[in-house]
């Protein structure tokens, strides 16, 4: 090869790195790491050691497409009183004193062009861990949820991975093996999310 | 490395790195503090008021999602509007959510117009009303109609502070009806006209279908009288010199010379006497002096035309004659509608189909001469302070001959409440922007008996404050009272309304509210006819030589009003298929004589004033007459984000209009110039949406004579066997979604073109793109016209995806986004999508919409956007989805909420919804009983193109006419029947 043809090919190799390091393969949506959000608000305490059900506070999974957070209000509820003099509790009052919203980072999303709707979901039956993974066991939530350019790699070869958590393949999968077993009628049909 | 080689690699890498997309940022997720009982996210909340775009009141759900409202419906349990909206009610959301709206109180400052602080405005206002207290004749308050606690808050108000009696404001104010029936009947209002009770509707210029008093409740009413599919088969004769939305819609379009109406109308009583159909012998001394021969050679209408009129209104039982539109604003307006009242009269449908009692509430607008001498007192100085409610723009919306801008700038001081800048706003000292009506408090009463209740749907998104809680507290200030106290107790206007109501509801507040206000029968209230003789004269039109200027009101822009808001620019004129501009229509022979084409800019001059638009060649329009719809204007954010060119200015043929109200009645003279149409050498090609009118023998719109569709809609009739096709057909396991749609119901308003860009975010992208035919929009209304060409007969064909069975558009996508569903759509995956476009050269019908730019929703609109659904970047297609997130949430409700089958009605496309006269269908073609089903088997039903073998979901119903268009019709047609 030329001197000029090993330049060419190292230029259009370096794009193609380039364009993997910064597009959307070697990315994924935000992890919420352990000092990401404002108030460290521990799921276990409230799942395993006071059996908090999870519809008490995301209420609306049963009646809507989103499951919402508990509005200020519902977390006062109890911690007018309960664990008052815990530094966390003192943000959280500090919050609903200036009657302000508390400004949680994002953890689980998937692409606008998508509509999840949470009450077909929560209607079948389907326990919310099987999407969020175990959250009853995590303090504050994480998730390695989305597309990873590891299984997209091995898919372009011929190998067929199982699809990462909140992928399109994933729901795909999971709503065929439901139809297949449970006798669910989970829709496949495209425009049922993408609309 | 070198320089040319570092280049090289920061290019490549950068032109890669720009390439790969933007990483998916921290997001932060707010919980509300304090819950709303009533808002769940996700779900919608419904709020019942009142459309305040025009004065027909029609009541109005506001579709409310996380507390912002996102689609306006029609309120089916209101009487006007009974569950439709008409176009301007549906873009009545961009009013809300307007680019330009003022963000807080203004006050001018040189030739500026400054933020200001509430509290100082309104001391500023409160030290000018102490100002003119008690002096009486200094104060002027000018409002639109507010026949409701607004407005005798608003009365109340002027008595206390001392001024003069309010004036109501509206452009349209009919008063030469009003004139006429005081004449005839004794009565000084408007009545009700119950057109779907009528066998034969005569209109003379009524433009009933676009905006003559209650334009959706008449669309109704005409759709029940006229449409085949409800069994009845009604008759509509429509008199006028240019052939409108309306005339196009009648089985006869009969032309007459401008300004002849009354002749004609007297002569057809005439004829109707001579006829032997008229019992009562006074009606003669009427017409004593008409000579109907002498009336065909004034008119241009033949005299076999006429006695065939005649003939047809005599013998319908009951009939209907109506009058409106410029056509009956001239010198000849109170006696046309006096010859119609005797018309009415002499065939009995006085009490039948004329009912007065149930009065419309235009009756209590200010005449326009009462106008037009406040105009005059401002401009004698005699006003001090002048008080301008929200939906009146004097400055704009009077005739020029008045000269209001100079009027107004006499007074010292002038406040306005409107939310928009408008040429009136510019005149203003003070602007303290009102709360739209979709965040305000109220009620509107359209005509007796109904009384529609407003309420706020949503928080105020400026700073904005109701008209009446402002007036209460710098009234107060004024007259140095206190809340509770005085002239001006109430605290607020909500606590007036809601006093003035208690004895209304007797306790039933949230009940009323709910429904969106109260509704009792009103009792007939019963007239005799005073037969007096008519002068048949025709209008007098000053100018000299020159066409005679038929000024109209607009369905699109109303009088102005509505012509801020980008959605009534690009969804086009029916008649015309224009967008983004006015013009001028004059008649193709016209044109010739005076070498003028398409698109040249003609300057029309009349001894008022002169505009210059362009010229748009027509074949049926008088070629007398030269016709320039009203209300054409721009919005300061049309010019800022370009959808017209840099420096476009646009031109309202009011400026060509004398200040002198018509004698007889009080009213405007719309019709009462002749103006001269010189070249300027300039041109303006405008953006006409669609190439021809001629469908050659395509047979997209079909027609089927009376007779022949009783026949066979009692016999049935065969259908063309299914084209045979390569491909398998789909199965259905579960609903098949299909649509109906009857050509013989559809009026072509445009309604539903403007409800689908609300539901389903459809981009604007303004006049050049739209010329080029690259319009988003997923509806069109196309106008195809058959017969000569000076008198064709038109049929209104609603196109959107036919959702093929066999669609071309899905075996040539190279990734799957267009593709058939299980449920029968032919569905579009906007994230598959690459742009390759193949899809959209496929289709045979041209429904396939590309996104060849992101185009902008400039702030606050992107407020209005349907959360359910996706908004499509560049290089997406787009069409017609049949409102598929409307069919989940259908299917949601039904199945996991009443856990049942989805029923017909259940779930309706926005389209189909807002639909006056019902023209739309959508439903489930496996369920027999459904109605679509019935329609689509129905002997009327057709493909569009069903010669192409596609085999389309959509089916449409052939075009009802009477034989060669009109018994005894002395003119035959030519064109294709199917």
């Amino acid at each position: 090869m030329t001197k000029a043809g090993v330049g060419a090919a190292a230029v259009v190799l370096l794009a193609i790195l380039m364009f993997f390091a910064v597009s959307a393969w070697s990315r994924q949506p935000a992890i919420a790491k352990p000092s990401a959000q404002p108030i460290e608000f521990p799921h276990n305490t409230h799942v395993q050691t006071y059996k908090i059900d999870c519809q008490y506070c995301h209420a609306d999974a049963r009646r809507s497409e989103y499951a919402g957070l508990p509005s200020v209000e519902r977390c006062m509820g109890c911690h007018r009183i309960v664990a008052a003099d815990k530094p966390e509790i003192k943000k959280l009052a500090e919050y609903a004193g200036k009657q302000q919203p508390i400004p949680w980072t994002r953890v689980f999303k998937v692409p606008e062009f998508t509509y999840f709707p949470h009450k077909a979901h929560v209607g079948a039956k389907v326990a919310c861990q099987t999407c969020h993974g175990e959250v009853e066991k995590m303090t504050t939530v994480a998730a390695s949820t989305g597309p990873n350019l590891t299984n997209d790699m091995l898919n372009l070869v011929g190998f067929k991975p199982a699809a990462p958590p909140l992928t399109m393949g994933w729901c795909v999968q999971c709503h065929r093996q439901s139809n297949a077993t449970q006798h669910t009628q989970a829709p496949l049909d495209c425009v049922t999310c993408h609309h | 490395m070198n320089r040319r080689d570092f280049f090289k690699i920061v290019a490549t890498t950068g032109a890669a790195a720009a390439t790969s997309g933007c990483q998916q940022a921290t997001e932060q997720i707010l919980p509300l503090v304090v819950p709303n009982e009533n808002l769940i996210p996700g779900v919608a909340s419904w709020f019942a008021t009142v459309c305040r775009e025009c004065p027909a009141g029609c009541g109005v759900l506001a579709r409310n999602r996380e507390g912002r409202v996102v689609k306006l419906e029609g309120n089916p349990d209101h009487p006007v509007s009974q569950g439709t909206l008409c176009a301007r009610g549906q873009a009545a959301l961009q009013g809300l959510y307007h680019p330009d709206r003022f963000a807080g109180p203004q006050r001018r400052e040189g030739d500026a117009l400054k933020s200001a602080a509430w509290d100082d405005a309104l001391k500023t206002l409160g030290e000018k009303l102490a100002g003119v207290k008690g002096k009486g004749k200094a104060l002027a308050v000018v409002t639109q109609l507010e026949s409701g606690s607004l407005g005798a808050l608003l009365d109340r108000f002027t008595q206390a502070v001392g001024g003069r009696p309010r004036v109501t404001l509206e452009p349209f104010g009919y008063e030469a009806i009003r004139a006429a029936n005081k004449a005839t009947f004794g009565r000084d209002a408007i009545p009700y006209y119950a057109i779907q009770d009528a066998e034969v509707v005569l209109s003379f210029g009524a433009d009933f279908l676009e905006t003559w008093l209650s334009n959706v409740h008449y669309a109704h009413g005409f759709a029940r009288m006229h449409t085949f599919r409800d069994g009845k088969a009604g008759t509509f004769i429509h008199v006028e010199p240019r052939q409108s939305l309306t005339a196009a819609n009648a089985d006869e379009w009969v032309r007459n010379a401008p300004g002849t109406e009354a002749a004609v109308a007297l002569a057809v009583l005439k004829l109707m006497l001579e006829g032997g159909q008229v019992a009562d012998k006074r009606f003669g001394d009427a017409v004593a002096a008409v000579d109907p021969k002498k009336v065909a050679a004034d008119s241009g209408v033949p005299l076999e035309t006429l006695e065939h009129i005649a003939k047809t209104f005599a013998a319908a039982k009951p009939g209907l004659a109506i009058g409106g539109g410029v056509a009956v604003s001239g010198s000849h307006a109170t006696a046309t509608q006096i010859a119609i009242n005797l018309l009415n009269a002499a065939a009995g449908n006085v009490g039948k189909t004329v009912r007065f009692g149930p009065d419309s509430a235009y009756g209590k607008v200010t005449p326009y001469a009462e106008v037009a001498k406040l105009v005059q007192a401002m401009a004698a100085g005699e006003i001090e302070v002048l008080i301008l409610g929200s939906g009146v723009n004097p400055a704009f919306t009077l005739p020029g001959g008045l000269k209001v801008a100079d009027a107004i700038r006499k007074v010292p001081f002038v406040v306005s409440f409107a939310n928009l800048p408008d040429e009136t706003t510019a005149l203003a000292h003070l602007v303290l922007p009102d709360t739209h009506w979709l965040e305000s408090w109220g009620d509107y009463s359209p005509m007796e008996g109904v009384s529609g209740l407003l309420q706020p749907t949503m928080k105020p998104i400026r700073d904005a404050r109701a008209m009446g809680d402002v007036l209460l507290t710098a009234g107060r200030a004024a007259l140095g009272g206190e809340a509770g106290k005085g002239p001006l107790p109430w605290e607020s206007f909500e606590q007036y309304l809601k006093t003035a109501w208690e004895p209304v509801v007797k306790g039933q507040w949230a009940e009323a509210l709910s429904q969106g206000g109260v509704w009792r029968e009103t009792g007939a209230a019963g007239v005799t006819a005073r037969v007096e003789r008519v002068d048949p004269a025709p209008a007098k039109l000053e100018g000299g030589d020159g066409l005679a200027l038929i000024a109209y009101p607009s369905s699109r822009w109303y009088d102005g009003r509505a012509a801020s808001r980008s959605w009534l620019q690009e969804v086009p004129d029916t008649m015309t298929q224009s967008v983004w501009d006015s013009w001028a229509e004059i008649n193709t022979e016209t044109a010739k004589k005076l070498g003028i084409r398409q698109g040249d800019v003609v300057k029309l001059t009349s001894p008022n004033g002169s505009i210059e638009v362009p010229a748009y060649l027509s074949p049926t329009i008088h070629p007398g007459a030269v016709a320039v719809p009203i209300g054409h204007r721009y919005a300061p954010y049309h010019l800022r984000l370009k959808y017209v060119p840099a420096g476009s200015t646009s031109a309202n043929p009011m400026a060509l209009l004398p200040a002198a109200a018509d004698a007889a009645s009080g009213g405007p003279a719309f019709l009462s110039v002749k103006v001269s149409v010189a070249k300027t050498g300039a041109r303006r090609p405008m953006a006409i949406l669609q190439a021809t009118h001629d469908q050659d023998d395509r047979e997209l719109v079909r027609h089927v004579d009376l007779d022949t569709a009783r026949k066979e809609a009692l016999a049935g009739r065969k259908h063309a066997e299914a084209h045979p096709t390569m491909y398998t057909a789909h199965e259905y396991k579960g609903y098949r979604w299909g649509m109906a749609v009857d050509v013989d119901a559809c009026i072509g308003c445009q309604a539903c073109v403007v409800a689908c860009h609300a539901e389903n975010n459809v981009a604007i992208v303004g006049k050049a793109e739209a010329a080029y035919g690259r319009q988003v929009s997923w509806l069109r209304i196309e106008r195809w016209a058959e017969g000569p060409a000076d008198h064709p007969h038109n049929g209104f064909l609603p196109m959107f995806c036919q959702h093929c069975e066999v669609a071309p558009c899905e075996p040539v996508c190279p990734v799957f986004a267009a593709y058939h569903t299980e449920e029968g759509l032919n569905g579009q995956v906007y994230n598959r999508c690459v742009g390759t476009r193949y899809c959209g050269n496929n289709c045979p019908y041209h429904v396939r919409r590309f996104n060849w730019w992101n185009y902008e929703f400039p702030s606050p609109l992107e407020i209005q956007l349907n959360p359910d659904v996706t908004v499509r970047q560049l290089g997406i297609m787009e069409k017609c989805t049949m409102c598929i997130q409307r069919i989940v949430a259908g299917k949601d409700h039904a199945h996991r909420d009443e856990k049942r089958a989805v029923r017909d009605g259940d779930i309706q496309t926005a389209c189909q919804q807002t639909c006056p006269t019902k023209a739309i269908t959508f439903g489930n073609m496996k369920d027999e009983g459904s109605a679509v089903s019935k329609l689509a088997h129905a002997a009327r039903a057709y493909n569009v193109l069903d010669e192409v073998g596609t085999q389309p979901n959509v089916h449409y119903l052939k075009k009802v006419v009477r034989g060669a268009h009109g018994p005894e019709a002395p003119k035959p047609a030519k064109g294709g029947h199917a």
